[in-house]
């Protein structure tokens, strides 16, 4: 799990000491920037999300994810309003001061229920390193206002006893499965199942959000870029493409040719002496 | 004398003349200009630098979706070369090569990186010849000449058509291979074969050979 700090509900911005600090990953394009998504798992709560004071997305409904954004890195003050509210004045649903977003970050913060049902604001690391190829990373993160659950794929426990707000990833082979979302220990189905496409080289993100009381449902989100080239093409058994020397005819035509002109040579040596 | 004379000449011309004649009718190991420079990526536009303000923010529906079906391809020809062999969607091998198909009359196309006529690489690859079934589909690959045609038809009958614009011999240790699988940059159509001498202690070849071909103008893939 990384560095995650979660907010309760109270009204008013909670000044968090010390900030959410995101662990920052290497290799990403730009030294100066952070990519950040956001995703809206609260149910029935459509918000605004400020960022610094300015409006940083319009009408977020739950349900949806933003696109990945760019964004400076430095030190955020994030805060939810209801959607209807005219402005980033008064006082915040939830928020979280002096976010820290180092350079090169790939972070998801998510606004959630915790298991108790309170809204909560999670940054999640996202983790974005080479991937095998062929195969598919998949990360499950459990932010509903549930217990703990076990997620399977094809009928077999794959991630087990997962509980809000934390995160579990795998590596498998690339492809779809059918993945279902069960109380931890049990049969009882809480999600699904659910046809997940896996992509390879890709990092699926899958989400499980929402109550009891607005039901529960799957989220997804998928970083791509992170394949690996196969190892090699491999191509032939039998050598008939083999150019590595003289074919024998060819060999043995120029080996007969010198014969031929030593031969004329030592008789045109003797024959003029 | 004379016949002595005329064996001398006859027989040098003989010893120079058919190594010579042998090494200028076989295809060059490389054709137009080398793969891994036509691979190059081209030079990302130069992006201002991110502004202070905040991005426009892009929101989409979070729900699970399956990916959309797309017609793999089906049919490779390379008239040029006598080449027609059916094409199927391969993966990675146990040992982490991409897989291809045991069927040396057919060839095989990576199905995790693009199809052809989508942005980036597509390859098509297949084994030059096997000790039991002989010469493979691509075995003429390695006399692809620049301009040679290449056409690649999918399974919903839908056609790519493509030009040779280079052709190497790669050592498979150097081989290339993040440039060749690359999934991003202009569409192109990468095909594989192998060539080179023959590593008999292996039953392998030492290099690949590799075909770089552009859209042909004009079609759109």
């Amino acid at each position: 799990m990384s560095t995650v700090r979660t907010l309760g509900r109270t009204a008013g911005a909670l000044g968090v000491a010390g900030g959410l600090v995101l662990v920052a990953t290497p290799a990403l394009a730009d030294n100066h920037t952070a990519t950040v998504s956001v995703l809206h798992g609260v149910p029935e709560l459509p918000v605004d999300v400020y960022a610094n004071g300015e409006r940083l997305i319009d009408d977020f409904q739950p349900g949806t994810l933003t696109d990945p954004l760019e964004l400076p890195a430095g030190s955020y003050d994030l805060a939810l309003f209801p959607a209807d509210a005219p402005d980033g004045s008064g006082d915040p649903l939830l928020s979280a001061d002096g976010v820290s977003v180092p350079a090169g970050a790939n972070a998801t913060v998510v606004a959630h229920l915790t298991e108790a049902g309170e809204p909560a604001l999670t940054p999640f690391v996202n983790e974005v390193g080479d991937i095998p190829a062929g195969q598919a990373r998949v990360t499950v993160r459990h932010v509903a206002a549930a217990p703990a659950v076990d997620v399977r794929a094809g009928g077999q426990v794959v991630v087990d006893g997962l509980s809000n707000p934390n995160e579990e990833s795998l590596t498998v082979p690339a492809g779809t499965v059918n993945a279902d979302v069960v109380l931890a220990g049990t049969d009882t189905v809480a999600i699904g199942p659910a046809d997940l496409d896996l992509a390879e080289g890709a990092t699926t993100i899958v989400y499980a959000w929402g109550s009891e009381d607005a039901g529960y449902e799957l989220a997804v989100q998928s970083i791509s870029g992170q394949h690996s080239a196969p190892s090699g093409v491999p191509g032939g058994s039998a050598g008939l493409a083999d150019d590595s020397g003289l074919p024998l005819p060819v060999g043995a035509a120029a080996v007969a040719g010198v014969a031929l002109a030593a031969a004329g040579a030592f008789r045109l040596a003797r024959s003029s002496r | 004398m004379r016949p002595a004379a005329a064996s001398v000449v006859l027989g040098l011309a003989l010893a120079v003349g058919a190594p010579t004649a042998w090494a200028l009718s076989r295809p060059d190991a490389a054709a137009g200009p080398p793969v891994d420079q036509v691979l190059e990526r081209p030079a990302d536009p130069t992006t201002a630098p991110p502004a202070s303000t905040l991005p426009e923010v892009s929101v989409r529906d979070a729900a699970p979706t399956v990916a959309p079906e797309i017609a793999p391809p089906a049919r490779l020809e390379v008239p040029g070369l006598g080449v027609t062999a059916p094409v199927d969607p391969m993966g990675i091998a146990g040992d982490g090569q991409m897989a291809l198909p045991e069927d040396v009359d057919r060839v095989g196309w990576y199905r995790f990186g693009p199809e052809p006529g989508a942005a980036g690489n597509s390859v098509i690859a297949g084994h030059v010849d096997d000790r039991e079934q002989g010469p493979g589909a691509l075995f003429p690959l390695r006399t692809a000449e620049p301009g040679e045609e290449i056409a690649v038809t999918d399974a919903a009958g839908g056609t790519t058509r493509w030009r040779v614009v280079s052709r190497e011999v790669v050592e498979k240790d150097v081989l290339p291979l993040d440039e060749i699988f690359r999934r991003d940059g202009p569409p192109r159509l990468v095909v594989i074969t192998c060539g080179g001498p023959f590593l008999p202690e292996f039953r392998s070849y030492r290099d690949n050979v590799v075909v770089v071909a552009e859209p042909v103008g004009g079609t759109t893939p």
